[in-house]
């Protein structure tokens, strides 16, 4: 149930705005951590600007979708839905140069897949990455602890798709349009595109849902307006009724923003940039990096060989206290 | 006495008081000094018998013939393969025979009969009934099942006992501060002889004692949760208990919707929801899931939230 779920409590915010402030936040709080040496008029040289950021996450979300589609085995829509809404939490409270987005992108999407109960196994996932695949198993184990708790561990997603066959079947059974299946097409079109915008941070799955069908019914030139005012809303939901036709609105003009191609060249710029200024910590092909994941594998070593001894000093005596005899003695 | 003559060192238990003797499998005592200097290393064979033991397998002796001990310790593995129950058989003399068989064994074994057939017996047993053995591991019998029971009640009895006890002990105390005041105050205010008073007081506290030792502890014969002592009821079903509060009434629980409200079961087939999805297979059916239970959790699932506002939302 979405009203009382912590998506509707601790991840739904109040516009585009904040959610704004709250990258800026999250940029500035690294750029404070990391680039001390540098002042402030020239760290936007070194390090992403926010706008920057914004732009390699939108890139990253379409590289998302793209590898959700040509996942093998196909991957069922509500999977790809829970990745894009793991993968845009992370990057309200966290930087990309803090972490970089094509790692956590395949890591929201193998959650997604064990949260939505879609059995793939980490090989058979990696089998879609292309290059080294034992790297990828690495990074993607290590870094699923790490976007778990950035989600605070609120891994239940509600998505649109089953709001979306509820106003499908709603629509069926109380109004007399004709052949309410023509909307499917355009509804999902519209939903996979809603995907890519803020739209699903900002409104609840069920409004999206709604703006997705009277968007594809005006497409086909249907007019469902008598439904939702009348139908669906009637008498109890009339005061409600404008702030409803305003989140449309509003969820609709978003989604048809959404076309924009990014733009080549610039993206190169940014690879190299971000390449430059990512935090060596948490790059896997730094120095930096593969040291401390030396230590922590030694150190794992250390205790599991306490253990391991301390295991079998315990079984020993406890063996002996407990077998009496063997059986050739009497 | 004789007995506790340690067979290595000669000490006798009138010579070293604190000598314990300790026994192994094979019914050969040793004290413990002699335990500790022989099986130094863990492990070694007995001075009487030669046969190889282990230290950790020491214990204390608890009866005076060592022989005994000997029997327990081959009952007692004899039993952990022969771990058939009275229940585990169709007729009482089927269990007879089983038990006069086990006790053969043990005999044989504890005092070296043809323990070569014998091991051989048991080993064809186990191997006979290797899973019977492994099931009735875990499982305690009827006997043994009745006799935890029996502890426990002991343990609650012994429990409530003590509480009842602590809370008299307290109850003496208090009175007799109270009564060493009123003695003290007595004297402190009245004009009467103080002899006469103490000895009065004297004469109340004496009574007070017979009186509390003609008092007879009253016997409580049944615990707090309604079950009697003893055994004398061997059905284990508590007592139905009778309610004495407001009786239950059912609310029905409240879900916030936050939207309009979704049609309710009954809606859903009575206004031809139910056409417009596709019915359940039998194998969903069987499952328990049923095309309505689908399609009222759409529709739930489409009208919440559409009233969702941005300014409600408490971050």
């Amino acid at each position: 149930m979405f009203p009382t779920s912590t998506q509707c409590k601790y991840w739904m915010f109040e516009s585009e705005e904040d959610l704004n402030k709250l990258r800026e936040k999250a940029n500035s709080r690294h750029i404070q951590t990391y680039g001390k040496q540098v002042n402030d008029a020239s760290k936007y040289e070194f390090f992403l600007t926010p706008e920057e950021e914004k732009i390699m996450v939108k890139r990253f979300e379409l590289h998302l979708r793209d590898f959700c589609k040509r996942f093998q085995p196909p991957m069922p829509r509500y999977v790809v839905g829970t990745s894009f809404h793991y993968f845009k939490r992370f990057y309200i409270n966290n930087s990309v140069m803090n972490y970089h987005p094509k790692e956590i992108m395949v890591t929201c999407i193998y959650l997604a897949c064990k949260v939505e109960e879609f059995n793939v196994s980490i090989q058979q996932f990696v089998a879609n990455i292309k290059g080294d695949r034992e790297k990828a198993t690495d990074i993607i184990l290590n870094n699923e602890l790490l976007l778990m708790e950035q989600l605070s561990f609120h891994l239940s997603i509600h998505n649109s798709y089953r709001p979306v066959e509820g106003l499908l079947i709603d629509i069926k059974s109380r109004t007399n349009l004709h052949d309410p299946e023509r909307l499917r097409s355009g509804t999902e079109h519209f939903l996979e595109r809603a995907l890519l915008t803020d739209t699903i941070l900002l409104y609840s799955p069920s409004q999206v849902a709604l703006a997705a069908v009277l968007h594809a019914a005006s497409k086909l030139q249907e007019n469902l307006d008598s439904y939702v005012t009348d139908t669906l809303f009637g008498e109890d939901g009339r005061d409600k009724l404008s702030e409803l036709i305003e989140a449309v609105r509003a969820i609709r003009s978003m989604v048809k923003m959404v076309d924009s191609v990014p733009d080549r060249n610039q993206q190169k710029i940014l690879d190299k940039k971000l390449d430059k200024c990512r935090n060596p910590e948490n790059n896997p092909d730094s120095e930096i990096y593969k040291k401390r994941m030396q230590a922590m594998l030694d150190e794992d070593d250390d205790v599991y060989h306490a253990i391991a001894s301390h295991n079998y000093s315990m079984d020993n005596s406890a063996l002996n206290m407990s077998i009496p005899a063997s059986p050739e003695v009497a | 006495m004789e007995d506790f003559v340690c067979p290595r060192c000669r000490t006798s238990k009138f010579q070293n008081p604190s000598m314990k003797m300790m026994v192994n499998v094979c019914g050969h005592g040793l004290c413990e000094s002699c335990v500790d200097l022989l099986f130094l290393k863990g492990s070694g064979s007995c001075p009487e018998c030669r046969i190889p033991l282990r230290r950790n397998n020491f214990r204390v002796q608890l009866f005076e013939d060592a022989g005994v001990e000997k029997e327990v310790d081959i009952r007692k593995r004899v039993l952990r393969d022969f771990n058939k129950k009275e229940e585990d058989f169709t007729s009482l003399q089927d269990y007879n025979d089983y038990l006069e068989e086990v006790e053969t064994i043990i005999y044989n074994l504890t005092n070296d009969i043809d323990v070569l057939n014998t091991n051989k017996r048991i080993d064809q047993y186990k191997r006979d009934n290797k899973e019977q053995i492994l099931k009735s591991k875990g499982k305690l019998g009827r006997e043994e099942y009745e006799l935890e029971e029996l502890l426990e009640l002991e343990k609650q009895r012994e429990e409530e006992r003590k509480k009842v006890i602590k809370i008299e002990e307290v109850e003496i105390k208090k009175k007799k501060i109270r009564e060493k005041e009123a003695l003290i105050d007595e004297l402190m205010f009245s004009n009467a002889d103080a002899k006469n008073i103490v000895d009065t007081f004297a004469q109340q506290a004496q009574q007070a004692k017979e009186e509390e030792s003609k008092k007879v502890p009253q016997k409580v014969s049944q615990f707090s949760t309604g079950i009697q002592f003893g055994r004398q009821n061997q059905s284990t079903f508590l007592p139905v208990p009778t309610d004495d509060g407001p009786l239950y009434k059912y609310i029905p629980p409240e879900f916030p919707t936050d939207g309009p409200r979704p049609p309710n079961e009954i809606d859903v087939i009575e206004k031809n929801f139910l056409n417009h999805v596709r019915s359940e297979t039998e194998q969903e059916r069987a499952g328990g899931f049923k095309s309505n239970i689908a399609c009222l959790r759409a529709l739930q699932d489409a009208m919440m939230g559409l009233f969702h506002s941005k300014k409600s939302v408490v971050l």
